[in-house]
């Protein structure tokens, strides 16, 4: 400091400019004086001093310490500013029209909600009927099990249940037990089940929760959880402290939504379209659940409007696997597992790796493929065959609730569902011919690179809930899906359940999901 | 210091040994396909006459199934880019339907001599064409031709006389062949297999053991699509048995470093990989026409190649679904451009009769999960991982590459595989199908590929 001054008064005699003049005056004298004080006189003129001392055409000490200081704290608070505008982005609602033909020049679009009943007649269940009764089957390899795909002698088990023992009707009765929609949203026909608490307590709050189901399930899935969500006291979860309201819509292309007729219809528009479907239901702040492409699309919501979501809960967390951080986490992750974030559980998980992660996924994703590539082409055959869909749909019932099932000839689907419950979602895509569209969700959700879409780099802070079920066709660790969700609240190992939770393992996911609002609401 | 120094040069040297022995053969692949237990009596050997045969029954179950079809509405201005348009089709079905005269085509296919005959425990399926007048002293030369998938036999019903009775074609009668074209087992009227592990090296065991039993000691082969790979291997099996090789597709699945520093640059230095200018315009940009292509165009293999029970049950239940599950392979690989049509330009290249034709084959025989397991038999421990594929083909070869065909094999790449080229050619047009889309132009090349074969005796070489 003194050595500073003492080179000022030196070069006081060259001074042209009269602020120069007094602000080094002032700084000889604070100089003199010394100590922290200094600085406080010296910054506010700093910008000046800069300036005059550029005119000066000298470099002096003093600007080696002050531009570099200015530039880094200019510097700093650009990143600063930088960061926070990231923090604050989020994925644009933007606007679509999936009618056909144009879209109309005035837009006057029916905001009705009406009532919906799921009907059938005589002549479907007997063209259904008539179609299983010619199906022709090829015979499988010897010994092939389910490694082949669908096991065409226990199909055949499974046709003579549907075609004399699996009553439609009956089931479209139990179908019709909670209350269904219609409304039109961006042009088409969105359906919904809309299920109220039968009784709440006087002054409690309910909670609404959209509920997004996936391919090749349906609303279905939910009918299990349904109850347990909406009277959680009368099945032990709980003293009713967190009840809720269930909106469970069915995707467009999926069931009794009607499919889009424009290209382009990926997650973000479903995300867009049931946003507008909650605010249409008088909802300004609800939960969003889902898995397998209900996981992608609430995921979605909570980018496109956090205000409105409360809280999002998953049952899975779509992750790409690049990044050289990645990489090198996945190699260390066996031996020092601590070290790069990973739990025992999440070795236990994901180990071997190459195993399960690679050869697992690519054995297990031909579906995807073609479905991301020609749906139309794959959806034909089987929007035309009942046994053919059976055996696609079927197909993922069994591996994707436990890959050792495919070591078994009856693909164990009996051991975790009936009979009655796997085809009455085959049913719903039979009886809507929605296959075909259901399968070009798959093409308008991947057409594009993942690394370039907006969304996989926004993230998530909504608070939110993860339940990992340990025979989910990937693993994610917490660490990875910190990634995307920042605010994860709970993050559960569930015991035992696959792909389907809420079909499988209905308890043990109403459970997480409660446990998980019970945080959210608490802080 | 010393150590590692010994430790990397051991390392160099026991490499170039071991990739040394790549002169050894492929091994002829014995085994038995038939249902339950191997018996222990003699194989039979009769050949015996075989006719294509329809009844009543099936073409009215047919025709009730085509009236029931149900569609789905394609999204607006998609045309072929999410596959099969279903607007056109229903044309299509509806050609079927009224139109297409079945029983006139089994008489069509019924024209050459068909035979079947038991070949490790399955019944192997053979059109065997004669040239129908040999000139004095001449002989003909067997050729084997192999189909692919989702083709026939019948995909070569119009190259057929080009090679038995060049003369009246128009062609040089120089060379006059006797064409023997087997269904590959699980295709068509051959048996399927019943037991797992029926890849290329079986089919290709297979269809030695027929020439064989023909009486053919030597002969050439020639093949695309999987037809391609089992000729390949029918080359390394048994390469004092085959004169020569034709190809019209040379895929090559053993990638290696100069293979990607050939993709890297190849399209700044061509010179230096060996790519003609040709090479240079049908391969890159490579990220577009290489790899974004085959992925875009691949899904079929990977369903099919893990699960083909799956996807081969809707297709073996639903003719439609089948059609427009085929119908997708011929237009798109005939010409990508085609899926920017509404109607997939099926129509420019092929006649509604002949793929209709093709698809009744399948339709007709059930075949059509047989035929899809096949890409599981050769696909399911991955590309490139198979040791046929590691092994080199001595025998002389004769390449055809077709412009429109997905992946384009330059002649750089094919001589690593194919060591003894003996002719290449950049055909001027065509597509995957060859043989039904530009028959002239193949047969053209495959008479001049076995004139030069035979001018040179090129396939005595290996013998003296």
């Amino acid at each position: 400091m003194m050595w500073l001054a003492l080179s000022l008064r030196e070069r006081q005699c060259q001074e042209k400019a009269s602020r120069g003049d007094t602000w080094v005056a002032s700084l000889r004298a604070a100089a003199r004086r010394g100590g922290a004080d200094m600085w406080q006189e010296v910054l506010p003129n700093a910008w000046e001093s800069i300036l005059s001392r550029i005119r000066s055409f000298q470099y002096s000490q003093k600007n080696a310490v002050l531009v570099p200081a200015a530039a880094l704290g200019v510097g700093g608070m650009v990143v600063c500013w930088l960061m926070s505008r990231r923090k604050i982005k989020r994925l644009e609602m933007g606007d679509g029209w999936w009618g056909s033909g144009e879209r109309p020049l005035r837009e006057n679009e029916d905001e009705r909600i009406r009532p919906f009943k799921i009907e059938t007649s005589d002549k479907e269940i007997e063209d259904l009927h008539h179609r299983l009764d010619q199906a022709r089957y090829a015979p499988p390899l010897e010994g092939a099990a389910f490694h082949y795909g669908f096991n065409s002698d226990y199909l055949q088990k499974v046709v003579a249940y549907w075609r004399n023992q699996f009553d439609w009707n009956k089931q479209v009765e139990i179908l019709n037990k909670y209350p269904h929609f219609h409304t039109t949203i961006e042009g088409i026909d969105i359906h919904f089940i809309h299920v109220k608490p039968p009784y709440v307590p006087h002054g409690r709050a309910v909670q609404p929760i959209l509920m997004v189901h996936g391919w090749p399930g349906s609303f279905y899935e939910f009918y299990k959880i349904i109850p347990l969500l909406t009277e959680p006291a009368k099945y032990s979860l709980g003293d009713g402290d967190v009840v809720f309201e269930v909106i469970c819509p069915s995707i467009p292309g999926y069931g009794f939504s009607e499919a889009p007729h424009q290209k382009g219809f990926d997650s973000r528009a479903t995300a867009r379209i049931f946003h507008k479907l909650m605010k249409r239901l008088g909802f300004k702040e609800y939960y969003v659940q889902g898995g397998d492409w209900g996981s992608r699309i609430t995921t979605n919501m909570a980018q496109m409007l956090p205000e409105s979501v409360k809280g999002i809960h998953v049952n899975l967390v779509f992750i790409t696997m690049q990044g050289f951080k990645k990489l090198v986490q996945v190699m260390l992750g066996a031996y020092v597992p601590w070290l790069v974030g990973f739990t025992r559980e999440d070795v236990r998980r994901m180990y071997p790796f190459m195993q399960k992660n690679v050869y697992d996924l690519l054995r297990e994703s031909g579906y995807l493929h073609i479905q991301a590539t020609k749906p139309d082409t794959a959806g034909c055959g089987v929007n035309d065959s009942p046994v053919g869909l059976a055996a696609y749909i079927l197909e993922k019932f069994s591996t994707w609730t436990n890959k050792s099932f495919l070591h078994k000839d009856d693909g164990g689907l009996e051991s975790k569902y009936s009979l009655d419950e796997l085809l009455t979602n085959v049913m719903i895509y039979w009886v809507t011919s929605s296959i075909v569209p259901s399968m070009r969700y798959y093409k308008e959700n991947f057409s594009q690179d993942p690394h370039l879409t907006n969304d996989s780099r926004i993230g998530v802070y909504v608070p939110s809930g993860i339940a990992a079920f340990p025979e989910e066709i990937a693993h994610t660790p917490r660490s990875w899906a910190k990634a995307i969700f920042k605010n994860i609240v709970s993050y559960s190992y569930m015991p035992r359940g696959g792909h389907f939770a809420a079909f499988e393992e209905p308890k043990l996911l109403a459970q997480d999901i409660i446990h998980f609002v019970r945080r959210v609401e608490q802080l | 210091m010393l150590l590692e120094v010994f430790l990397i040069l051991g390392t160099i040297i026991v490499y170039f040994l071991r990739s040394r022995k790549k002169e050894e053969t492929l091994s002829f692949k014995d085994g038995w396909w038939g249902r339950g237990q191997k018996p222990d009596t003699e194989e039979d050997a009769t050949i015996w006459p075989f006719k294509v045969e329809t009844t009543e029954k099936d073409l009215s179950d047919l025709y009730r199934r085509l009236d029931e079809a149900r569609f789905s509405e394609p999204l607006e201005d998609s045309c072929f880019h999410y596959g099969t348009n279903s607007v056109y089709l229903r044309k299509v079905v509806s050609y079927w339907k009224n139109q297409f005269n079945w029983k006139k085509q089994v008489e069509i296919l019924n024209k050459y001599p068909q035979f079947k005959t038991k070949i490790q425990g399955i019944d192997i399926h053979f059109v065997h064409v004669k040239p129908p007048c040999l000139p004095e002293g001449r002989s003909a030369k067997p050729l084997l031709m192999v189909h692919g998938w989702p083709g026939s036999f019948y995909e070569f019903y119009k190259i057929i006389p080009l090679l038995t009775d060049p003369a009246s074609h128009g062609l040089s009668d120089e060379h006059i062949f006797e064409v023997i074209c087997p269904s590959i087992p699980g295709y068509g009227f051959s048996e399927a297999p019943h037991k797992q592990g029926f890849n290329s090296v079986s089919a290709a065991s297979v269809f030695y053991e027929l020439m064989l039993r023909l009486g053919f000691s030597e002969f050439y082969a020639q093949g695309g699509d999987w037809g391609w790979l089992i000729c390949t291997n029918l080359a390394q099996i048994a390469p004092n048995h085959l004169k020569g090789l034709h190809l019209n597709l040379a895929s090559v699945t053993n990638m290696g470093f100069t293979h990607l520093l050939s993709i890297l640059l190849g399209r700044y230095l061509p010179g230096l990989f060996g790519f003609q200018e040709e090479d240079v315009r049908r391969m890159f940009p490579f990220l577009k026409k290489g790899l974004y292509r085959i992925l875009l165009e691949s899904g079929y293999a990977h369903i099919q190649a893990t699960k083909p029970d799956t996807v081969g049950c809707g297709l073996n239940d639903s003719p439609v679904g089948l059609a427009a599950y085929i119908l997708e392979k011929f237009s798109t690989w005939t010409d990508l451009e085609f899926r920017n049509l509404e109607d997939g330009g099926l129509e420019r290249k092929f006649n509604l009769d002949d793929l209709l034709t093709n698809i009744m084959i399948y339709w007709v025989s059930g075949c059509i999960v047989s035929s899809m397991r096949f890409y599981k038999e050769n696909l399911q421990k991955g590309i490139g991982t198979q040791k046929h594929e590691k092994l080199p083909v001595q025998v002389p070869t004769g390449i055809a590459s077709f412009p429109n065909e997905i992946m384009h094999t330059p002649q750089a790449w094919a001589q690593k595989k194919y060591t003894n080229i003996v002719s290449f050619h950049l055909m001027p047009k065509g597509g995957h199908f060859a043989a039904l889309e530009e028959p002239e132009l193949l047969a053209e090349d495959i008479l001049q590929f076995v004139g030069r074969v035979e001018k040179e005796q090129l396939w005595r070489k290996k013998g003296e």
